[in-house]
C-alpha cells in the first residue's frame, strides 16, 4: 500500500523563486491578498481544461517566492493552461517564461512544498519565517473552500515535517543577522541583558538599526554620544536614554556594559589608555564593546585589557557566516525527514486520495460491468441491443462515479467526514485497499 | 542485601558513563531530540546512587561515611543533586558533562576500594558526627561546584577572547552565569563546611574533653579553611572579578583539598576515616 507512482499524487506546482528570478521579476509576478483571491475564485469556478477540473489551490506569495499549489487530476495538462492565465491576469509575462518558472509534479512537489516549509529552499537557510506564511497562505485558500482533501494532507504533514526539523536538527538554529550576532555575543557574556546599559557611539543609521535588537530584548537604558549633540540627543529621545558629545564619552562609558560604535571618524574614538582608566574605575566589571565603523572606531589593543570584549565588523560577519554553515550542514538530517514524510504521504495517497478512491471505485465497477456484459452475451447471443446496452450501463457507472465524487468533494474540508466516506466507500463495494 | 551493595557500587561507574555519554551527544550537537532528557536520565542516576548508600548504610550498619572511599561516593552523589537543581531551574545543560565526569572520578575511585565489614565504632552512629561529615562533604562539594564553574568560566573567557566559537562556546553558560555559581558556590562551601567543623569540634570536646585538640588534620583543615575564607572576603572587598576570582577560587580549592589529602595521607592524626 506504502509505494504509490508518482503520477498518483495528483498534485503540480508552479513557482517563481529567489533560485530563478531576480528580486525585480519577482516583485511582478508576486500578488496581494485580493489579488490572490480573484484567482483562486477564478480557477475553482470556472477553470476548466479538456475537462479536467482543478480540484483545490494554495497561493504561496511571498518576497522571495511566488507559488501555486494546484490539485487535480492531471496537473501536467492543468498548469500550461494556469500559466496562461496568469500572464493575462497579471498583465506578466514573466508567467510563461520558462526560464524563471519552474513546474513540478507529483512526489516532487510534495517534497519541494516540505522544503519551503521547513526552510531548505529558504533563501538564507532555516529561516523560520515561511512557516508563518505557508500557514496565512493555507488558512486563506482554506478560508476560501479552495482547498481539498489532498492540500489538507500535504499542508497537515508539512506542519509536522516543520516540527521534526526544528524539534530535531540544527537547521533554524545560530544568528545569521550581524546586528544580532551582536546581541547573541552579549548574551554570552552577560546572561540575561535585562539590567544592561547600551551606549551608541555615532548617531547614524548603523548604530540606531544595531540597538533596536538590543531594546528588543529590554536592555535597561541605551545612551548616546556623538560629536553633534543635537543629533545625540534626537537619536537618545527615541530609545528613552541620555545624550553625551564625544568629549564626555569617558562619563558615559563609566556607566555603559555595552558599546555599539559606529562613527565616521578616522582615529580612533575609543583609545586604550582611556578604556584602561575606565574598566580600573568599573571595577573590572565586562565590558563588551562593537566595532561596526570602517575605519575602526576602538583600538584593537584594549582586547588584550582583563574583562574587556571587543569584536569589530569582520567578527561578526564570521559568527555569521559560521551559522550558516553549521545550518548548511544539517540539510541532509532534514531532507532525511522530509523524505520520511514524502512516504507518509505517498500512503495516504494510496488509500486516501480523490483521484485514487475515484480511480478504484471505477475500476471495481467497470470490472462489474465487463462481467455482466459477458454473462449477458453468453445467454443472449443473438441480442442486438449489446452496444446500446454497453453505452446505458456505462453512463450510469459513470452517474454513481460522479455523485461520489461530489460528495468526497463536499466533504474534502472536514478529515473526519471524509474519512467516513471514503471507509463507506471501501466496505460498501468491498474494494480492497491493497490493489 | 551485601551482594546487591557490592553489585550496584561496581555498577555505578557504569551508569555514570552512560549518562556522561548523553551529555556528550547534547554538547557535540549530534542529536537535538536528547536534550530535554537529561534531567530525567540524571535523576535515575541520582535515585540509584542514592539506593546504593542505602544499601551501604544496612550493610554497614551505620552512615556510609567512615572510610575516605564512602566520603567520595556521598560528594559525588551530592554534586550531582546539586548539579541537577541547577539545571532544573536554568535549563542550562552545556557545563552537564564536566561536572559529571569530575562526579565520575570521585565515584570510580571509590566504587572499587570500598569495603564491606560491619562498622563498629559507636562514635559513627552519632547523630552530631552524621551532621558533621555530610556538612563538611556538603561544603566541599560546593566548593568542587564552585570550582568546576571557575574552570568553565577560563574556558569561556578564553573563547570569547579568541574567538572559538565552535560547538564548545555554544553549550557552555554565560561568563556572568559561571562567575555568579563560582562565587555563591564558594560561599555556601564556606558556610556549610564551617558549620561541620565546628560540629567536629563540638564533638571532640565531647569526647576528648578537648575543643581544640592537638592534632595536625584538625588545625590544617581550620587553617586552610581560615584561609579559604579570608580569600573569599578580601576578594569580595576588592571587589574582584572575572578571570581573578576565578584564579583564586580554583587556587582555594587546590590548597584545600590537595592540602587536605596530603595531610590525611602523610601525617599521623586521631581523625582517622578508619
Amino acid at each position: 500500500m506504502g509505494d504509490i507512482q508518482d503520477s498518483h499524487i495528483a498534485l503540480g506546482v508552479l513557482g517563481v523563486s529567489h533560485k530563478t528570478a531576480s528580486v525585480e521579476i519577482r516583485e511582478l509576478v508576486s500578488l496581494n491578498e485580493e489579488e490572490q483571491k480573484g484567482i483562486i475564485k477564478k480557477i475553482t469556478e470556472d477553470f476548466d481544461v479538456n475537462g479536467i477540473e482543478v480540484q483545490g489551490i494554495l497561493i504561496l506569495s511571498t518576497c522571495n517566492r511566488t507559488e501555486f499549489y494546484i490539485s487535480a487530476e492531471k496537473p501536467d495538462i492543468i498548469l500550461p493552461a494556469l500559466k496562461q492565465m496568469l500572464a493575462t491576469y497579471k498583465k506578466c509575462p514573466y508567467y510563461t517564461d520558462g526560464n524563471i518558472t519552474y513546474e513540478k509534479f507529483g512526489s516532487d512537489a510534495v517534497s519541494h512544498f516540505y522544503n519551503v516549509i521547513c526552510g531548505i529552499d529558504s533563501q538564507i537557510v532555516g529561516e523560520m519565517q515561511i512557516t508563518g506564511q505557508v500557514k496565512d497562505c493555507y488558512n486563506f485558500a482554506h478560508h476560501l473552500d479552495a482547498t481539498d482533501a489532498v492540500l489538507n494532507k500535504l499542508y497537515n504533514f508539512g506542519m509536522q515535517v516543520k516540527k521534526k526539523v526544528r524539534n530535531e536538527t540544527f537547521l533554524s538554529d545560530g544568528t545569521v543577522s550581524v546586528s544580532f550576532a551582536g546581541v547573541e555575543l552579549a548574551r554570552k557574556i552577560f546572561g540575561d541583558l535585562a539590567d544592561k546599559r547600551i551606549l551608541l557611539v555615532g548617531a547614524g543609521k548603523t548604530a540606531e538599526l544595531a540597538a533596536v535588537h538590543f531594546l528588543e530584548n529590554n536592555v535597561k537604558a541605551i545612551n548616546v554620544a556623538n560629536r553633534t549633540l543635537s543629533k545625540a540627543e534626537e537619536l537618545a529621545k527615541k530609545f528613552g536614554g541620555k545624550a553625551f558629545t564625544l568629549g564626555e564619552l569617558n562619563t558615559a562609558l563609566e556607566e555603559t556594559d555595552i558599546v555599539i560604535s559606529a562613527t565616521s571618524s578616522d582615529n580612533y574614538v575609543i583609545t586604550n589608555s582611556m578604556m584602561k582608566e575606565i574598566i580600573r574605575k568599573k571595577y573590572y566589571e565586562s565590558i563588551f564593546l562593537i566595532d561596526l565603523a570602517i575605519p575602526r572606531d576602538i583600538d584593537p589593543k584594549i582586547e588584550d585589557l582583563n574583562n574587556v570584549y571587543l569584536y569589530n565588523l569582520d567578527d561578526l560577519n564570521g559568527i555569521v557566516e559560521q551559522n550558516l554553515e553549521k545550518r548548511r550542514m544539517e540539510i541532509p538530517k532534514a531532507s532525511k525527514i522530509v523524505e520520511e514524510y514524502l512516504d507518509e504521504f505517498k500512503s495516504w495517497v494510496s488509500t486516501n486520495s480523490m483521484a485514487t478512491i475515484i480511480g478504484k471505485l471505477k475500476s471495481h465497477f467497470e470490472k462489474l460491468h465487463h462481467n455482466e456484459m459477458n454473462r449477458m452475451r453468453k445467454q443472449f447471443p443473438e441480442n442486438g441491443y449489446q452496444k446500446e446496452l454497453d453505452n446505458y450501463t456505462q453512463n450510469v457507472i459513470n452517474k454513481l462515479v460522479r455523485q461520489h465524487m461530489k460528495s468526497l468533494k463536499k466533504n474534502a474540508g472536514d478529515p473526519e467526514k471524509y474519512k467516513q466516506h471514503i471507509d463507506l466507500i471501501y466496505n460498501l463495494y468491498e474494494i480492497d485497499l491493497d490493489k | 542485601m551485601k551482594v546487591a551493595s557490592q553489585t550496584l557500587s561496581y555498577l555505578l561507574p557504569i551508569l555514570y558513563l552512560a549518562v556522561i555519554y548523553i551529555y556528550y551527544i547534547i554538547f557535540t550537537g549530534k542529536k537535538k531530540s536528547w536534550t530535554h532528557k537529561t534531567t530525567l536520565f540524571l535523576g535515575i542516576l541520582l535515585i540509584i546512587h542514592g539506593i546504593d548508600i542505602g544499601l551501604r548504610h544496612a550493610v554497614l550498619k551505620s552512615i556510609p561515611l567512615s572510610t575516605i572511599h564512602d566520603a567520595l561516593s556521598f560528594l559525588a552523589f551530592s554534586i550531582l543533586f546539586v548539579y541537577m537543581i541547577i539545571e532544573l531551574r536554568l535549563k542550562i545543560r552545556g557545563s552537564g558533562i564536566f561536572i559529571l565526569f569530575f562526579a565520575f572520578i570521585l565515584e570510580l575511585i571509590s566504587s572499587f576500594n570500598l569495603s564491606w565489614e560491619v562498622e563498629t565504632n559507636e562514635l559513627l552512629t552519632s547523630p552530631t558526627f552524621a551532621l558533621h561529615a555530610s556538612l563538611s562533604i556538603m561544603g566541599y562539594t560546593a566548593m568542587s561546584l564552585s570550582t568546576l564553574y571557575a574552570i568553565m568560566y577560563i574556558i569561556q573567557n578564553h573563547n570569547l577572547k579568541k574567538r572559538n566559537l565552535g560547538k564548545l562556546f555554544n553549550q557552555l553558560p554565560a561568563l556572568s552565569f559561571l562567575e555568579k555559581m563560582s562565587i555563591q558556590s564558594a560561599f555556601i562551601g564556606i558556610i556549610l563546611l564551617g558549620i561541620g567543623l565546628l560540629l567536629g569540634h563540638i564533638q571532640a570536646e565531647a569526647i576528648m574533653g578537648e575543643f581544640w585538640p592537638n592534632d595536625m588534620k584538625v588545625i590544617a583543615t581550620d587553617i586552610v579553611w581560615a584561609l579559604y575564607l579570608t580569600g573569599y572576603i578580601i576578594a569580595q572587598y576588592l571587589r574582584l572579578h572575572g578571570k581573578k576570582m576565578a584564579y583564586l577560587s580554583i587556587a582555594g580549592y587546590f590548597i584545600l583539598v590537595v592540602g587536605g589529602f596530603m595531610i590525611v595521607y602523610l601525617t599521623e592524626t586521631f581523625h582517622e576515616f578508619n
